[in-house]
């Protein structure tokens, strides 16, 4: 298997709930079409690895490759350009409550990523609108739609361009426990089916379990010497755990 | 990224109609008084280009004014027609009708030449054509064509010598040109009645060309500005150059001081009004930004490069000022609509007092544009910086 993504001895410190954490993943690997769901509990550190694995946010340290780039390099050039253009064609995202702009149609909503990489494809709109049941909503806007139509049309909006790679962050937080089962499980066969690698953040690891999802935990370490809290995301390279 | 900021105007369209009319309010005001001073002044102007004498500059005392001087003068920029005169007391004719037997009548001889602002529509003048004024030509009772007999007479001893030259009517000039009972002709025939006078050459003589005439020194000059502006400076220039003249300098002057000071007045008030605009322009969209913040934060974790990040307030600043720089054209017409009306005949005569033009309402709607683009560059800096993480955090 091709690693799609793959971190060593990256680390970032950041301001959590409390106290200071730092975030270390010595490694991590993710195959290209692989779904994994990263689970911790709340503050750990997921949605800031999801910044850094979106190429939103720098690490402070370490070697990170993304289909083929190197992204701390990048960061370091500060080639903003380039990490953006990464981000439009190659990545796709799936924000906790959908992210939406509310001044554009479910449509115009979906399409936003495609006209963003410059690859409009309405055909495909139109396809994944009917694949996650939400083609009679095309035409209204976000604030007409319920919490999880929401969800279906960002899960439609980060795969519309075709991308490497679908992030999602806590999609079942603000989801009742059906609804949440049905988004894991869409997110899941749509990128199968678009042939995107899924990571999904999540802080209910048995959900994801249930749902299919390999699951990396992450190991959290109490305040040290130095104050600052822990939170390690490791996963076996590819080829050891081939 | 047009469609996106045009989208996003589309959904709030009662804060966009509001931030352009609140542009609008600033600058209605300010083009009713723009054109209130374009008005008033290009009524003005206009009353004083009617009148050819407006920029009319003439020597009053006779002098002996060398070609070279003459030279120079057709040289100057600023000067558009420039004829030599002669002595004003050699400056008159008797003309008759060979029609009307015994119908001589003294006439003022004025020289011409080609461009003549007094006589329009008049190129060159035969060397034997004269240009009556409407009174000589009533009195004469002569049209364009007829033929005219033009004579001076001096007393040499007691001798008594008639210079006659046999002339036609050239035409008839405007009334503006002359009121009294005048001839315009060339500056030959002008110089032979001097020189007849004089008594340097005998009644038998004819007119020199044009081109021996403009050899001799002459006594004076009637010349006319190629601007209005251009009549105080060259007044003041021929009095310092020590050349008496007589001209409209002093209402010149005093329309010029109005355009300035109107000009002055109108920056004044465009000034505090605009900049008290683009603060409040630009305050606003910044608060935009920040209240945007989220859905900025999230094109950029879309992958919506910096410069077009940045590009969406100034779209949408350019867009407030172009409805709003419309809006404001459209108030200010009517204003000028009502305020024309109000005012008709009594300050500018037949013409507008509030002068409004599309080229006004480009001109407005460019340096609002200007104005609103300059203004939302803060705003739009500040919506490129935005980082993309905050889409994620956010979302």
């Amino acid at each position: 298997m091709t690693s799609l993504l793959s971190l060593r001895g990256v680390t970032k410190a950041y301001r959590g709930d409390a106290a200071p954490f730092a975030l270390e993943v010595p490694t991590f690997d993710l195959a290209a079409g692989e779904a994994l769901a990263l689970a911790g509990p709340s503050g750990s550190g997921k949605s800031t690895l999801l910044m850094m694995l979106a190429l939103a946010a720098p690490p402070d340290a370490g070697a990170f490759t993304f289909d083929g780039a190197d992204i701390a390099l990048l960061w370091r050039k500060g080639r903003r350009d380039a990490l953006a253009e990464l981000r439009a064609r190659r990545i796709g995202v799936v924000p906790q409550t959908g992210g939406l702009l509310p001044y554009l149609t479910v449509a115009g909503n979906i399409a936003l990523t495609q006209r963003i990489a410059g690859r409009e494809d309405a055909a495909r709109i139109r396809a994944l609108a009917e694949d996650l049941g939400i083609a009679p909503q095309l035409s209204k806007h976000p604030a007409a739609l319920s919490v999880g139509q929401r969800q279906r049309v960002s899960i439609a909006r980060a795969l519309a361009h075709r991308p490497a790679l679908v992030l999602a962050d806590e999609p079942t937080a603000s989801v009742h426990p059906e609804l949440a089962d049905a988004v894991l499980a869409l997110l899941k066969r749509e990128c199968a089916a678009a042939g995107a690698a899924l990571l999904v953040a999540t802080h209910d690891p048995d959900r994801a379990a249930a749902a299919g999802y390999p699951i990396l935990r992450c190991t959290t370490h109490a305040p040290g010497a130095d104050g600052i809290a822990r939170s390690v995301f490791a996963r076996l390279p590819l080829a050891e755990a081939a | 990224m047009f469609r996106l900021a045009l989208a996003d105007i589309w959904h709030e369209k009662v804060l966009f109609f509001c931030s352009a009319l609140g542009c609008a309010a600033v600058l209605a005001p300010l083009i009713v008084l723009f054109g209130l001073r374009q008005g008033v002044v290009a009524g003005l102007r206009a009353e004083l280009l009617e009148d050819p004498r407006a920029r009319e500059v003439v020597s009053v005392v006779n002098r002996t004014l060398e070609p070279a001087l003459f030279a120079r003068l057709g040289a100057d920029p600023r000067i558009a027609f420039l004829v030599p005169r002669t002595r004003a007391l050699s400056a008159t004719i008797v003309l008759e009708n060979p029609a009307r037997q015994g119908s001589g009548q003294r006439v003022e001889l004025l020289p011409t030449a080609p461009g003549d602002p007094l006589l329009p529509g008049y190129g060159a003048i035969d060397p034997d054509a004269l240009i009556l004024s409407i009174t000589a030509a009533q009195r004469l009772g002569l049209r364009a064509g007829d033929p005219v007999l033009a004579s001076v007479a001096r007393s040499r001893g007691v001798q008594r010598e008639i210079l006659t030259l046999s002339m036609r009517v050239g035409g008839i000039a405007p009334i503006a040109a002359a009121t009294r009972d005048a001839a315009f002709a060339t500056v030959p025939v002008l110089l032979l009645t001097e020189d007849f006078l004089d008594g340097t050459v005998g009644p038998e003589a004819r007119p020199m060309s044009e081109t021996e005439a403009r050899q001799r020194p002459f006594a004076g000059f009637r010349l006319y500005a190629a601007r209005l502006e251009d009549v105080p400076a060259l007044d003041r220039d021929l009095r310092l150059a020590g050349i008496e003249v007589a001209s409209r300098a002093e209402a010149v002057a005093g329309l010029l001081r109005l355009d300035h000071n109107l000009a002055l007045l109108f920056a004044a008030i465009a000034g505090a009004g605009g900049v008290g605009y683009l603060v409040s322009l630009g305050v606003g969209l910044w608060a935009q930004v920040e209240r945007k913040r989220r859905d900025l934060a999230l094109l950029s974790l879309l992958g919506l490069k910096r410069r077009a990040l940045l590009g969406l307030p100034l779209i949408q600043a350019a867009a407030v000022a172009l409805a709003g720089a419309a809006l404001a054209f459209i108030v200010a017409a009517g204003v000028a609509g009502v305020l024309n009306r109000a005012f008709a005949g009594s300050v500018t005569g037949d013409r507008p007092v509030c002068l409004l033009t599309p080229a006004m309402g480009f001109a407005a709607a460019a340096v609002t544009l200007v104005g609103a683009l300059v203004a939302s560059v803060l705003a739009g800096l500040r919506a490129g910086a935005v980082a993309p993480a905050e889409g994620l955090a956010e979302g």
